[in-house]
């Protein structure tokens, strides 16, 4: 039952959580989470009801079901609202999360310290932390750029002029002044080394090794024309790509009727924004939905992602689909079809198979016995179906 | 890797560092939205004391859609057949993606302790609980001890 070492569980990177003692800190960490996607909001937006949520959450969800995720209210696409408060105060928030993380933990060990943040720590969690929040955001709003190392710097920098203290703080700091953004550094989770600006986005996306960059080609594709495809779009972004960019309306994409258009009206919208036109209708509807949501949702941020990049995110979620539907067939047929892997394979089921010959024969005598004592053949032959 | 949204390595996490309480989810080795299930029987129902299995997938559109469930251990339930189907409605039409595996266990656990003959899906255990509840309560507790303990 311990799944804690499970390699797919051991890639998360879950930022901790506020300790019980500080209910209303956690009240807040869970007030800027998205109810679907249970993250902090990634381009917040509102429904009819008052309710938020990220874009392209609602955007999916609105598509299997017209009401609201949270009360069950009537909802409409065409009542999403961008909600640029909730951009912000999530932001922000997103920003000074570690500073008051640090300023929330309970006090550490070492005496002569410990002495000194008691009586520090203690305001920290109702007017310390007050008085440092604006403080701590308005640094955040103005360096949104900077990398979370520097950030860390700044924290450290407040958490001494409130204290007054901490030679070993002083420490970490020199340590971590010495590392700039383009030097690597081993990821804390996987130990790939990678330049430290990176290994946030490196985490956040699960660990991948670290030549991402050819990933949006090279991932998965078994149909060979539509990895071609998809490939095409992708060369052509560095020089006809951009200019076909800035030809792209930025403008709400309105749905089809996916149960009217042919393949042709799907075929168009889809070369509109230069993504592949290859594959049978379900794939085109499927293709066309979620560039939908993905346009549409990238208008309702401020940080918007370039159109390569919402192509590579699309060309990422086809793929990681069909992977998962074929996944299991394949890696059976790719085993089977060499000798080695058939063999391979007897030998890693022998005992599924002895358990399963054992059972026939078990089941045979038990029939043969049946039969033989009451010979009523035709129950016995629905059986064996 | 990328293939399991967060979502579900999220909820697995917590789901095993933190189970409610009389319930336990471990997805399977192979498939990671595949759950083994257990379900205690809640205090004083007819179910107390028994432990049920339950096999929970949650399928690709997940959250958009919601998690498929049945029951592995046999249970004489007005809203639970014999192939371990469960009439619920979250399960179903009111379904909504704010909700999680968590919600839909503790809605499983709450239901075995309030059964709803008129909303039924083994129809004879409905009307045998509508007609002679303390005969139907008398079973469900029998093949209770029979097949979850």
């Amino acid at each position: 039952m311990d799944m804690s070492n499970h390699p797919l569980l051991s890639s998360m990177d879950e930022p901790p959580p506020f300790p019980p003692s500080h209910p209303h800190l956690r009240r807040l960490d869970r007030s800027v989470v998205c109810q679907i996607c249970k993250e902090p909001f990634q381009a917040p937006v509102s429904i009819g009801c008052g309710h938020s949520f990220c874009s392209s959450c609602i955007r999916s969800s609105l598509d299997v079901m017209k009401k609201c995720p949270s009360c069950n209210e009537p909802a409409l696409e065409g009542q999403i609202r961008r909600n640029r408060a909730l951009e912000e105060i999530t932001d922000s928030w997103e920003e000074s999360r570690p500073i008051i993380y640090e300023l929330a933990q309970p006090p550490p060990t070492k005496k002569r310290r410990a002495s000194i943040q008691e009586s520090n720590s203690k305001p920290s969690s109702s007017s310390g932390t007050k008085r440092l929040k604006p403080n701590s955001s308005r640094e955040g709003s103005g360096s949104r750029s900077q990398s979370p190392i520097k950030s860390r710097r700044s924290d450290d920098g407040d958490h001494n002029s409130l204290n007054g203290n901490g030679e070993m703080e002083d420490e970490e700091d020199d340590e971590v002044q010495e590392l700039t953004e383009n030097d690597e550094a081993p990821c804390p989770i996987c130990q790939a080394t990678l330049p430290i600006s990176s290994i946030p986005l490196h985490i956040e996306k699960g660990c991948p090794p670290p030549k991402t960059k050819t990933n949006g080609n090279g991932v998965g594709g078994r149909k060979g024309n539509q990895k071609a495809d998809w490939k095409k779009v992708f060369s052509g972004q560095g020089l006809g790509g951009k200019s076909k960019d800035k030809e792209v309306e930025m403008k709400r994409i309105t749905k089809p009727n996916y149960s009217l258009a042919t393949p042709a009206d799907l075929r168009s919208i889809l070369s509109e924004y230069s993504l592949p036109t290859t594959g049978d209708k379900p794939t085109l509807i499927a293709r066309v939905q979620e560039w939908i949501i993905l346009f549409n949702s990238n208008l309702d941020t401020s940080h918007r992602s370039s159109l390569s990049a919402l192509r590579a995110k699309l060309s990422d979620s086809e793929n990681s689909k069909k992977r998962d539907k074929e996944k299991g067939k394949d890696e059976m047929v790719n085993q089977l079809g060499s000798k080695d892997g058939l063999q391979k394979y007897a030998k890693e089921k022998k005992g599924e198979f002895e358990r399963l010959r054992k059972e026939i024969i078990e089941r045979d005598r038990k029939r043969r016995e049946q039969e033989e004592g009451k010979g009523r053949g035709r129950d016995n032959a629905i059986e064996v179906e | 890797m990328s293939g399991l949204p967060k979502r579900i390595l999220k909820e697995t996490e917590r789901l095993m560092a933190d189970s409610p309480p009389g319930i336990s989810a471990a997805p399977k080795d192979d498939n990671l939205r595949h759950f083994d299930v257990t379900v205690a029987g809640p205090e004083s129902s007819p179910y107390e004391g028994g432990v049920f299995k339950l096999e929970l997938f949650l399928p690709e559109e997940y959250p958009m859609n919601p998690p498929k469930v049945r029951f592995l251990t046999k249970i004489y339930h007005p809203n639970i057949d014999k192939l371990g189907r469960i009439c619920l409605d979250i399960l179903k039409d009111k379904w909504s993606p704010a909700l999680q595996i968590r919600t839909v266990l503790l809605s499983i656990q709450a239901l075995l302790g309030a059964p709803n003959p008129d909303d039924p899906l083994a129809n004879d255990v409905a009307q045998n609980w509508k007609e002679n509840q303390s005969a139907a309560i008398a079973q469900a507790r029998e093949w209770t001890r029979q097949y979850a303990q």
